[in-house]
């Protein structure tokens, strides 16, 4: 489903290049549970970024569902990431002025869902993750675990194969953020391929896969949960 | 752009309202103070329009004069002076002329009871009364031909004087006395706004018949002569055929203008109307700027909300958000900020124009308040406002959301 191939990303740090990829081979195949460790400015947020078509690696091919990524234009990026991939950030980044109904229903505005269809899918999301009680809520009035919630079902509101997930137990105390890893196992158990940066072993520890990154290189891509 | 989209970005609009009261503001004064300069500019090219046809629409004043050219071997200085037969001499001559009436003059007392003036009487044909626009209020008449055959002692007031010899009464049917001589009012001029004239303005003077004038009084010759061509176009030809005419019997150069003067007020109408669009351009050129000032405002409050909203762009373009949903969210931002400005601004300037016209318009007073009391609005004012809004909502609200839509994803999401 996701290959990389000798992907390289160099920024332009003033006048020094930076490579923060070094040449990264990885394939994820779908249904995988995956996670992604590694110290900071090891390049997991730069791999994610890739994989998640946000942003372009400097070099290699990288091919989704045998498509290959490089030369899409931005448009062309947007649809991918509106119907293929479903992001779930740290720090939420829900729209604060919108209620939860209307933040979840985002992606649906962006590839032109008729209002029935929207609603529709809106309500089974938000019931899945337990807070349709809480739709006309703004996000400032919901707890940590809560908002994470709502940006999951938001994530997954348009059906993509695909979750990433930037350390999404990051910002939440440890029960949120158990109840947030049970979501994402019964999600990857629903069929759905996930991909999550941690720091976290615990978290990590909900993956069926562990790869990690060190300076830019895999330094273990086929390294395997204990018990599983 | 979808609906849905719509409701979307005017639920974020609306979080912002504080916020974009100023510039709105800013907005409204600059559309309040357009249409404004637009319609008093409007107002006072109309008004002197009407004000230049007060003394006549499409019509030449044709005097005698001074030769100032030796011609056929006579001298220049010789005196040239119209006479009656002149009049019939150009219309046979000049098939192009519509109109044609005779006017002179003599200044006498004239007098209701122990109510006494002197103003011009003048001897005129009845086609005087519209080329002039004197229009007789109602119960009234001006000089018909009944009048002209039968030398009719009859008398047309202008309303001015009208109002020194009779007050407030009714003076048609009444009798004044012009130099001693019993004359029956058969009208007065209705009221008009005229900002040109030769001795003295129409409400002050009074109109008899010519062929009265010419038994009662000993003047052979006549003042002048009132032309009127069939089209306007033909004003300046025309000058040129009267001097020809009048050239060859009264044996001057017909390119003498000072033998045989004319006052072509169709010229005069084109050069100042040219004049006041002019002026009504200047206005609107200053009230654009003021606009401008304001569109420059929302140009920079829009880069202002691009930046604070980087971040939020970022996790609309991580959600699949294409470039044109991120311009068309900023392009309607800025355009809700100007439909709001340009509401509150219109509204103003609606009710200050309605005010404004309330004021009873004054036909004796020659001032400048005559002229810039007359706001108006006209349907090509509004379609070149809407025009110049509709550039400067494009003008301020497509770069800052081209910049908006040119964010990278990664960038943005990163932002603090």
């Amino acid at each position: 489903m996701i290959r990389l191939n000798d992907i390289r990303k160099v920024y332009q740090m003033g006048k020094l290049p930076f490579e923060a990829l070094k040449g990264i081979d990885l394939n994820i195949e779908s249904g995988e549970f995956v996670a992604v460790m590694g110290p900071s400015g090891s390049g997991k947020s730069t791999l994610m970024n890739i994989i998640g078509c946000l942003d372009t690696a400097s070099s290699g091919e990288y091919h989704l569902d045998d498509r290959n990524v490089a030369g899409l234009t931005f448009d062309q990026l947007s649809g991918i990431r509106n119907r293929k991939i479903g992001f779930v950030f740290q720090n939420f980044n829900l729209l604060p002025y919108a209620t939860s109904f209307e933040n979840v229903e985002l992606p649906l505005l962006f590839n032109g869902k008729s209002a029935k269809q929207r609603k529709e899918r809106v309500r089974k999301l938000l019931d899945m993750v337990g807070l349709w009680d809480w739709h006309r809520h703004r996000p400032t009035e919901l707890s940590g675990g809560q908002q994470q919630r709502i940006a999951i079902a938001r994530a997954l509101v348009n059906e993509p194969p695909i979750l990433l997930a930037d350390e999404p137990t990051g910002n939440l105390d440890s029960n949120s953020g158990r109840e947030i890893m049970e979501i994402f196992k019964g999600l990857w158990e629903s069929g759905k391929t996930v991909v999550m940066v941690t720091h976290d072993n615990t978290v990590a520890g909900y993956a069926k896969r562990i790869v990690r990154l060190l300076d830019g290189r895999v330094e273990n891509g086929n390294g395997r949960v204990a018990g599983s | 752009m979808k609906t849905h989209l719509l409701k979307l970005y005017m639920s974020e609009l609306r979080k912002r309202r504080k916020k974009t009261a100023l510039i709105t503001f800013a907005i409204g004064w600059g559309a309040l103070s357009l249409l404004l300069l637009m319609s008093f500019g409007r107002g006072i090219s109309e008004t002197f329009s009407a004000s230049f046809k007060g003394l006549g629409d499409n019509i030449l004043i044709v005097y005698g004069g001074q030769t100032s050219k030796i011609h056929q071997g006579l001298p220049k200085g010789r005196r040239i002076r119209l006479y009656p037969e002149d009049v019939d001499l150009l219309r046979s001559r000049i098939p192009e002329i519509r109109e044609i009436t005779p006017e002179s003059f003599s200044r006498f007392e004239m007098r209701n009871g122990d109510r006494a003036v002197n103003r011009n009487v003048n001897g005129v044909n009845p086609c005087f009364g519209f080329m002039r626009n004197q229009i007789p209020q109602a119960g009234g008449r001006f000089v018909n031909d009944l009048d002209i055959d039968g030398s009719r002692r009859v008398v047309f007031l202008g309303w001015k004087v009208a109002e020194e010899l009779f007050g407030d009464e009714n003076p048609v049917g009444r009798r004044i006395s012009l130099q001693r001589v019993p004359f029956t009012v058969i009208g007065v001029m209705k009221r008009k706004l005229q900002s040109s004239a030769y001795e003295g303005m129409d409400s002050d003077q009074v109109y008899i018949p010519f062929t009265t004038f010419l038994n009662l009084y000993s003047q052979r010759f006549v003042d002048r002569i009132h032309i009127q061509p069939e089209k306007r176009e033909q004003s300046k030809w025309l000058e040129a055929e009267i001097r020809r005419v009048l050239g060859r019997k009264y044996r001057f150069d017909p390119k003498d203008e000072y033998a045989n003067q004319i006052w072509n007020t169709v010229e005069g109408a084109e050069m100042s109307g040219k004049v006041f669009k002019g002026i009504e351009m200047f206005l609107a050129i200053i009230g654009g700027l003021t606009l401008l000032i304001g569109a420059v405002g929302v140009t920079n409050l829009m880069y202002a909300v691009v930046k604070e909203r980087t971040r939020e762009i970022g996790v609309k373009m991580a959600l699949g958000a294409k470039r044109r949903h991120i311009v068309y969210q900023f392009l309607l931002e800025a355009m809700m900020i100007f439909v709001k400005g340009t509401m509150w601004g219109g509204l103003v300037a609606f009710n200050i124009v309605a005010l404004v016209r309330m004021l009873p318009i004054s036909y004796d007073v020659e001032g400048i308040a005559g002229y810039l009391l007359r706001p108006r609005f006209s349907a090509d004012i509004f379609l070149l406002f809407i025009t110049v809004m509709g550039i400067l909502v494009f003008m301020s609200g497509i770069f800052p959301a081209l910049r908006a839509s040119r964010l990278n994803p990664v960038d943005a999401l990163r932002y603090e």
